[in-house]
């Protein structure tokens, strides 16, 4: 009996012990042949582009007809040729001829309605209710026909990837047969996901032939980096200001905002058709919304909040082609604050710090996602710059549901967007409907501003719809932005943080939209082993 | 002579009644600083983000430059006061199951087992999260959430524990002298359950606290920027990799010390009460 | 057991789990339905503003979401009996092949994780309540509540980085080498990747049975027959093994078995700090977003194992304690 626990135990620390060893033998290079990056991407829907995979841009296994470059100007992809008609209604896209699935069969036109056709019934991330239908009359044309005018539908030129008609199956999101630079091979849910080049790319080919793909939690996937074993990691800038051994830090400009939401219309008892709540006697003063615009120091949420990785967003598309530079304006300004107020009304008669005006005081709540640390960071940090003002905020952290169900046209939340599509704007700022969810949740008003947004829309060609863009804004007398009717305080713009080992060159990052990570694999197919 | 008294007096049970009330006076310490410090917690400054331990700040200050003293304070405060009702509710459902399942007949105890399984097998967060929210969130959804999910294992380690006091000897002399299922469920079943229902509670205690958390952060239970320790806990993790280990170590000893303390007043009560040990 | 009593026996045993397949069913779509959550939103997420009405309704057809709830329940049921446990709407493939994926990968070491906590729970129990108030009772007891109060994730987080950072004896992450696949890798690469998330596990896992055990035992060693063997000569060793342990044994058996739906389950910190693919983030996710079909397949599979753990406890309770077997009630 002893003799047997005697050999037990010795086997057990063999079985042990070889495990060790034989598994430690394993090791993972990162050489010029494949690289290893953790910034995020799985999609449990899997990749299918008709489910809305690739809509922030850059499918990487499919292609599409048009992409942006690093200064987000519109180039041309698997198109050629693109025009829109005199009314508006249809455009003709012509595509290139030689383009071939990784699986070998030609991408012809049939493909491309095929694709848009489907997407539009789908049921997915894709809002194509605008498309009524698209047609291949020859291998090499496409004609779209739209429901009403709309110069941002091009938007979806840029981020649907083609699939295969032939192809293309309920099973298809596992197993994505594409066009673009490289193709799929694996993907072991919860873990990894393994690309390799596609050989018959018809663009610049890849000359990085494998990536590999880690799906870990934030902090593991920072100590992996730290253990030396991966090539790109996307990270909160919260944990930017660090050294990690044989690693870079990488920092790209983004147009992903945060801001306050104001209600702008005051609180009558009136209800949304589904029963919520509307209006805030006090943010409904213009003279708040710009007192608070005047009162917060942005550099300083920048610095405090973001870890200096960010820069003040005074508008809510910042830098963008469409930016309207004019509605730039000096805050940190809490002497400008006190006097609008003043003008206004506002004053604090009973000495308690707060001011008031006819009986009520300058007191709202500002709501934050609770999973969100960032906007909780922002939350605190403004109600504490406002109290210097005579103003009470009150943070308060909710769901995301509770948000939406109860409270988001009573309070301001600070919300946070950012896109590469200037469709974004017209959500935000045009007079809604009866019920508009998170959009313009606030029930902002203003004839003009619509007038410019309707109108820029209605636009033959993107370039020509910049100005209305930019005069929705500001048009010197009025314009949704703080010189006007200051419908939110936007804040800060956020950098993207990404550490990349040394050896790898990714060329220029384009600014990136809302939600970091994905985004930095725009261009890929450029990257680069530098090291020998 | 005062040495002569003092080892006079010192015997087990009079060490045990000065460890309980060295015990009590801690927590009622707590709650007179977290009252005393008030707001202080709670007022940011960006000039003072993450600052180690020091003079002026104890425990530190944090990412928007928050005092941790203050903020551990009265985080200890709220979730002593979140993790104690949470626990003590759901033991004392467990109890009162755990006793009736294996005392009130087949039926019954077919009926509770069934319900334990139910409990069991529904997914938990999901359980948590329905009810804090039907509650309508904040501290008072938390504890009835924590309360109403976390009874069953403890109500299954009672009802063995009856099954088993049940066949013995001293249960069936009892019975056969004539008393009733209720009077010999309090007198002598209840001081044996007592050891494994403070167990239990014990070891809700902290568990209710990282729930809280949990549904905090989902936004199913008080505003994340609260200082509930729990809440403490989980944001110091981000800073953790960054060298802050006062964020996390400042709330983390506070509620090891907590629990440890409750550990030991359970503890010297059962020896204080116990008929076996209470007069050595 | 005679063949028509145990064919009783089994026959009472089925209909019982029918039953509480049932009522878990039910329960957990109730519970979802009132969820304050919208799936929608929770798919759509940041695209929010790109999504219109009409396209909302077009997921809502897509996923049947604009029937009313009993519809939607016993459409589900009825495809159920017929053995089709529907598409997850998360995942957009067959629940079965989500389920399947994600638990044959975890089952090893789930079972590995549970196994050890038990043992070496109950081993931590009988130490520290064989001589209570001794140094090493104190050591086992500070251990246990420390694990019970600690944030597992930090726990994990800090093994992760000593074993696998700092001392390179274990990998870095997932069940098997990043880059290659399942196939590729040999058994001890799998084993290896195995050992940390399961010490860890293990080591978070055995507070619960550790601390129940050891009032146990104290109780046990405080009874009438221990002080008599006590009196009668026997060491100190003796007495715990020969009368102690058996009592002892008791919530360590409820505790354990009680857990084994952890097994289906998986754990949610090994698939956090690990990337160790298993099912406990994909039943969050379900629930929270309102998952119906992938939520339903969950809970069935679970309660399962569940109702499986606690009859075989009932079970064992009457070897433990021959007493026991006079009980009516199991």
């Amino acid at each position: 009996m002893k003799r047997k626990a005697h050999y037990l135990k010795h086997f057990a620390i063999a079985l042990l012990g070889s495990a060790f060893i034989m598994g430690s033998m394993e090791t993972v290079y990162a050489d010029k042949e494949s690289i290893i990056l953790a910034i995020g991407g799985e999609n449990p829907e899997g990749y299918d582009p008709i489910l809305g995979w690739g809509s922030y841009g850059n499918p990487l296994f499919q292609s599409t007809l048009l992409k942006r470059d690093a200064d987000l100007k519109i180039v041309p992809d698997l198109a050629v040729d693109w025009s829109l008609s005199e009314d508006s209604l249809i455009w003709t896209v012509k595509i290139r001829a030689d383009v071939a699935f990784s699986d070998g069969s030609p991408l012809t036109a049939e493909d491309v309605a095929f694709t848009f056709n489907t997407a539009a019934s789908a049921g997915g991330l894709l809002d194509l209710s605008n498309l009524q239908k698209a047609e291949a009359p020859d291998d090499e044309t496409i004609i779209f026909t739209l429901k009403t005018p709309d110069i941002t539908f091009m938007q979806h030129f840029i981020s649907l990837g083609i699939v295969p008609e032939k192809l293309y199956g309920p099973g298809y999101a596992r197993n994505p047969i594409g066009s673009g630079p490289y193709k799929f091979v694996r993907w072991d849910e919860g873990q990894q996901m393994i690309v390799e080049a596609n050989d018959r790319y018809y663009g610049d080919k890849a000359k990085i032939k494998k990536l590999v793909f880690l799906f870990s939690e934030e902090n593991a996937a920072l100590a992996a980096a730290r253990a030396g074993e991966v090539d790109v990691l996307g990270i909160p800038s919260s944990f930017a200001n660090q050294d990690i051994a044989g690693m870079k830090l990488h920092v790209v400009k983004s147009v992903d905002n945060r801001g306050l939401m104001f209600p702008l219309v005051p609180n009558t008892g009136k209800k949304t058709p589904d029963g919520l709540a509307i209006g805030n006697d006090v943010t409904s003063d213009p003279a708040i919304r710009k007192a608070v615009n005047y009162a917060i120091n942005r550099q300083a949420l920048v610095d405090g909040v973001l870890d200096g990785y960010g820069r003040p967003a005074y508008g809510v598309v910042d830098d963008m082609p469409w930016d309207n530079n004019k509605i730039r304006f000096h805050d940190n300004d809490p002497a400008k604050a006190i006097e609008i107020l003043e003008k206004a009304g506002w004053v604090d008669a009973n000495g308690d710090g707060i001011v008031e005006k006819n009986g009520r005081d300058a007191e709202f709540v500002i709501l934050y996602n609770s999973k969100d640390i960032l906007r909780q960071g922002l939350a605190l940090t403004v109600s504490e710059m406002l109290k210097r003002v005579g103003i009470k905020a009150i943070p308060q952290g909710e769901s995301w549901d509770r948000i939406k169900k109860e409270l988001t046209h009573l309070h301001v939340v600070v919300y946070g967007f950012g896109d590469h599509s200037p469709l974004e704007m017209y959500k935000l700022y045009h007079t809604s409907g009866p019920e508009p969810l998170y959009w313009n949740a606030g029930f902002y008003s203003n004839p003009v501003v619509d007038g410019y947004l309707d109108q820029a829309l209605l636009a033959k060609t993107f370039e020509d719809s910049i100005p209305y863009w930019q005069k929705a804004q500001w048009d010197g007398e009025t314009g949704f932005a703080v010189s006007g009717d200051a419908a939110w305080a936007w804040l800060v713009n956020l950098d993207h943080t990404y550490f990349i080992n040394k050896c790898l060159d990714v060329g220029q990052s384009q600014m990136e939209p809302h939600g970091h990570g994905w985004p930095i694999t725009a261009n890929i197919n450029q990257w680069q082993w530098t090291c020998n | 002579m005062f040495v002569q008294l003092y080892r006079i007096h010192l015997n087990r049970r009079s060490r045990t009644l000065v460890t309980v009330i060295s015990c009590l006076a801690l927590f009622a310490a707590v709650f007179l600083g977290a009252w005393l410090y008030g707001e202080n917690g709670e007022i940011t400054n960006l000039q003072l983000r993450k600052l180690p331990p020091s003079w002026e700040q104890p425990f530190g200050t944090d990412w928007l430059g928050r005092d941790m003293f203050a903020r551990t304070l009265k985080g200890l405060r709220i979730s002593l006061m979140i993790g104690l009702s949470a626990a003590t509710a759901s033991a004392i459902i467990a109890l009162i199951l755990g006793l009736a399942a294996a005392t009130l007949g087949k039926a019954v105890d077919t009926a509770v087992t069934w319900l334990i399984d139910v409990a069991i097998a529904t997914p938990h967060l999901i359980l948590l999260i329905l009810i804090a929210f039907a509650c309508g969130g904040g501290a008072k959804g938390v504890i009835i959430a924590v309360a109403a999910s976390h009874w069953p294992v403890l109500t299954r380690i009672i009802r063995a524990e009856v099954l088993q006091l049940r066949s013995s000897a001293f249960i069936h002399l009892s019975a056969k002298l004539g008393r009733g299922p209720l009077w010999i469920a309090w007198h002598h079943m209840l001081p044996h359950l007592l050891p494994q229902f403070v167990i239990g509670l014990l070891l809700m205690f902290p568990h209710a606290i990282l729930h809280a958390a949990a549904l905090t952060f989902l936004g199913f239970g008080m505003s994340p920027h609260t200082p509930a320790i729990g809440v403490l806990l989980a944001e110091s993790m981000r800073y953790l990799s960054m060298g802050l280990w006062w964020l996390a170590v400042a709330p983390g000893l506070t509620l090891i010390i907590s629990v440890q303390a409750f550990d030991i007043l359970g503890n010297s009560l059962r020896v204080l009460l116990d008929p076996k040990t209470c007069r050595e | 057991m005679p063949q028509s009593l145990f064919l009783k026996f089994l026959l009472q045993k089925s209909i019982k789990l029918l039953v509480l397949l049932g009522a878990v069913a039910l329960l957990s779509f109730f519970l979802v339905s009132r969820s304050p959550i919208d799936p929608i939103d929770a798919y759509v997420g940041a695209a929010i503003l790109k999504i219109s009405p009409e396209q909302r309704e077009v997921i809502a057809d897509r996923w049947g979401l604009d029937k009313p709830p009993a519809e939607r329940f016993f459409c589900w049921a009825g495809r159920l009996v017929r053995g089709d446990f529907g598409i997850s709407t998360i995942y957009n493939e067959p629940v079965l092949s989500v389920i399947g994926k994600r638990f044959i990968t975890s089952f090893w070491l789930m079972l590995l994780a549970w196994s050890f906590s038990g043992v070496l729970g109950f081993l931590l129990g009988i130490a520290a309540g064989a001589q209570e108030e001794s140094l090493l009772d104190r050591v086992i007891r500070l251990y246990a509540f420390t694990m019970a109060s600690t944030p597992t994730f930090w726990v994990g987080m800090v093994l992760l980085t000593i074993f696998s950072i700092e001392l390179d004896w274990t990998p870095i992450c997932c069940a098997w080498p990043p880059g290659m696949s399942a196939e590729e890798t040999c058994f001890w690469q799998r084993l290896h990747h195995l050992l940390l998330p399961a010490l860890t596990l293990s080591l978070i896992g055995v507070a619960q049975i550790t601390l129940h055990t050891r009032g146990k035992m104290i109780e046990a060693m405080n009874s009438e027959y221990v002080i008599f063997a006590r009196a009668q000569g026997d060491s100190t060793l003796g007495i715990v093994f020969r009368h102690a342990v058996r009592n002892a044994a008791l919530p360590a058996i409820t505790l354990q078995f009680a857990s084994l739906g952890e097994l289906f389950g998986g754990a949610v910190l090994a698939e956090q700090v690990f990337s160790y693919p298993g099912l406990g983030k994909t039943t969050v996710e379900a629930g929270i977003r309102g998952d119906v079909p992938l939520l339903l397949g969950i809970v069935i599979f679970s309660a399962i194992f569940v109702f499986f753990g606690n009859t075989l406890a009932d079970i064992i309770y009457k070897y433990i304690d021959p007493r026991m077997r006079r009980m009516a009630g199991t």
